[in-house]
């Protein structure tokens, strides 16, 4: 299947906020040369808390850069990620949305698994610690997981379909395929996508280490002594548009996004299945029009827990049969750790890097073999080599599995 | 003690397992007693505030495939080390 020059959408933007500071030139840059952001945990109840460490964005990133004074009391974190990742990527877009309307057919679609958490981790902590009998009056508007998307139309005056999607920690991948339907389709022209997730809460920390599948080390993606996953946090926004936009007005396009696959395992809750994850990645590959033999590169969703790594690496050769054995394969979480709603947004950085640039960033931390996991993992340095195609895999809990699939820019 | 220790997490598994208490042995494994995922999280949740202890992270992967004396031990464990560190009343 081909998709006609009007309806192939391309990447003209990208931002992200992430445990690097501001940039997705700076995030990517350190992603090439295998530099990890995971360090110890920065948390006023650090002492208490099991979890040592964590991938957060460092103390000194100004979040409140370019953001309207008048604004700023309404935004929880994850709004602000969200707003600092989209003015950078509308920036390298060019684009002009009060030119001839253009903001009445922009689409917002961001995702996030959770929203505006340390709102509604501190003002619980007010009313149940504190016996606080108010909250504060913008809770609401802070903690709604559609705000970022809001915020986001509000800034630049983006009138087009917007909302939030949420899978867990497929949500940016989700929001992206959304987000290329409504080019496709004619229902917007210009989407600005991707996800956002500021999760590192008191009260999501003590959830997680319930669910004891935290590295107490590091992120080890695929490799036979990985503990578990790291959190982080974060946010990556792209700007979509139709091709034959982008080349008629001489816009830079950074990748294609060719095609997306999604799926459902319909079986356990957390516990992740191959079949699903294979399912979405053939998905991907057909909308794309790519068969196995033309994809250089896979993203993986590479969490360092036992159970995704090996049943990932089940649906990679699954999906992609004998060509596996010539596939690269890197999970970027191993240096940005897991930033749950927000991953997909900082790894699509790193496909359109590894596109762009004929570099596929390593997975560090990859120190013994496990033999369950038997893929080329490109471990501890980045590889020079061209790269055509890239597939960009994220899984959730919930098993929903959302695969993107890009094409080198024409 | 060490038998009453067993015995209640046995009653623990045993109504996550939703089995006789007397079907429970030491040698059995949680996986064998059909306590899967995401039960053996609420298993060990469960075993952790009854006696009000931590189990040990590192040994999360493998709560699964051990048996259950082997949890049973780490409980046992986690009360003498709760015991020794001082007085276990307002640990």
């Amino acid at each position: 299947m081909t998709i006609a020059s009007d309806r192939r959408v391309v990447i003209t933007g990208m931002g992200a906020v992430g445990p690097h500071g501001l940039g997705a030139e700076a995030l990517w840059r350190r992603l090439r040369e295998g530099r990890g952001m995971i360090a110890p945990l920065r948390h006023p109840d650090g002492e208490r808390l099991r979890t040592k460490i964590a991938a957060q964005v460092p103390a000194e990133t100004d979040l409140a850069a370019g953001i309207d004074e008048r604004t700023l009391p309404l935004l929880d974190r994850v709004s602000m990620m969200a707003l600092g990742a989209a003015r950078e990527a509308i920036g390298q877009s060019g684009l002009d949305f009060t030119n001839d309307g253009l903001g009445l057919r922009t689409a917002v679609i961001i995702g996030s698994g959770v929203g505006g958490d340390s709102t509604h981790d501190e003002q619980s902590r007010r009313l149940y610690a504190e016996n606080a009998t108010r909250t504060h009056p913008f809770t609401i508007v802070r903690l709604m997981l559609n705000a970022p998307a809001s915020q986001i139309s509000i800034a630049w005056g983006l009138r087009g379909p917007t909302f939030a999607v949420a899978s867990a920690c497929a949500s940016t991948n989700h929001a992206v395929i959304q987000a290329a339907q409504m080019i496709r389709s004619g229902m917007a022209d210009v989407a600005i996508t991707g996800g956002t997730e500021a999760c590192i809460s008191y009260s999501a920390l003590r959830a997680w280490e319930a669910m004891r599948v935290l590295a107490d080390d590091t992120c080890r993606p695929f490799s036979a002594n990985r503990r578990g996953l790291v959190l982080g946090e974060g946010a990556g926004v792209f700007v979509l548009e139709s091709m034959e936009r982008a080349q008629a007005r001489g816009a830079i396009i950074l990748a294609e996004l060719a095609g997306g696959g999604m799926s459902a395992d319909a079986s356990d809750i957390v516990m992740p299945s191959a079949e699903g994850a294979t399912t979405a990645m053939r998905q991907a590959l057909a909308e794309a029009g790519l068969d196995p033999q033309d994809v250089d590169y896979v993203n993986a969703h590479g969490t360092g827990t036992a159970a995704n790594d090996a049943t990932e690496t089940r649906a990679i050769r699954l999906a992609f049969g004998e060509h596996a054995d010539r596939l690269a394969v890197s999970s970027t979480k191993s240096m940005h750790g897991h930033a749950l709603g927000a991953s997909g947004a900082l790894e699509l950085v790193a496909a359109i890097g590894a596109l762009r640039d004929g570099v596929v960033p390593p997975t560090m931390n990859l120190d013994q073999p496990d033999p369950q996991c038997d893929l080329d993992y490109v471990p501890g340095t980045a590889r020079e080599m061209p790269v055509r195609a890239v597939l960009s895999n994220s899984f959730a809990f919930g098993g929903l599995n959302a695969v993107l699939a890009l094409r080198r820019a024409p | 003690m060490t038998d009453s220790v067993q015995q209640q997490v046995f009653e623990i598994i045993a109504k996550q397992a939703k089995l006789d208490v007397s079907s429970v042995q030491p040698e059995s494994t949680l996986k064998d007693l059909g306590v899967a995922s995401l039960e053996v999280i609420e298993t060990i949740f469960d075993i952790e505030e009854h006696f009000d202890i931590t189990l040990p992270e590192q040994e999360n992967a493998d709560f699964n495939a051990e048996t259950v004396q082997s949890l049973v031990d780490a409980v046992q464990k986690a009360l003498d080390d709760k015991a020794a560190a001082g007085n276990g009343n307002d640990a």
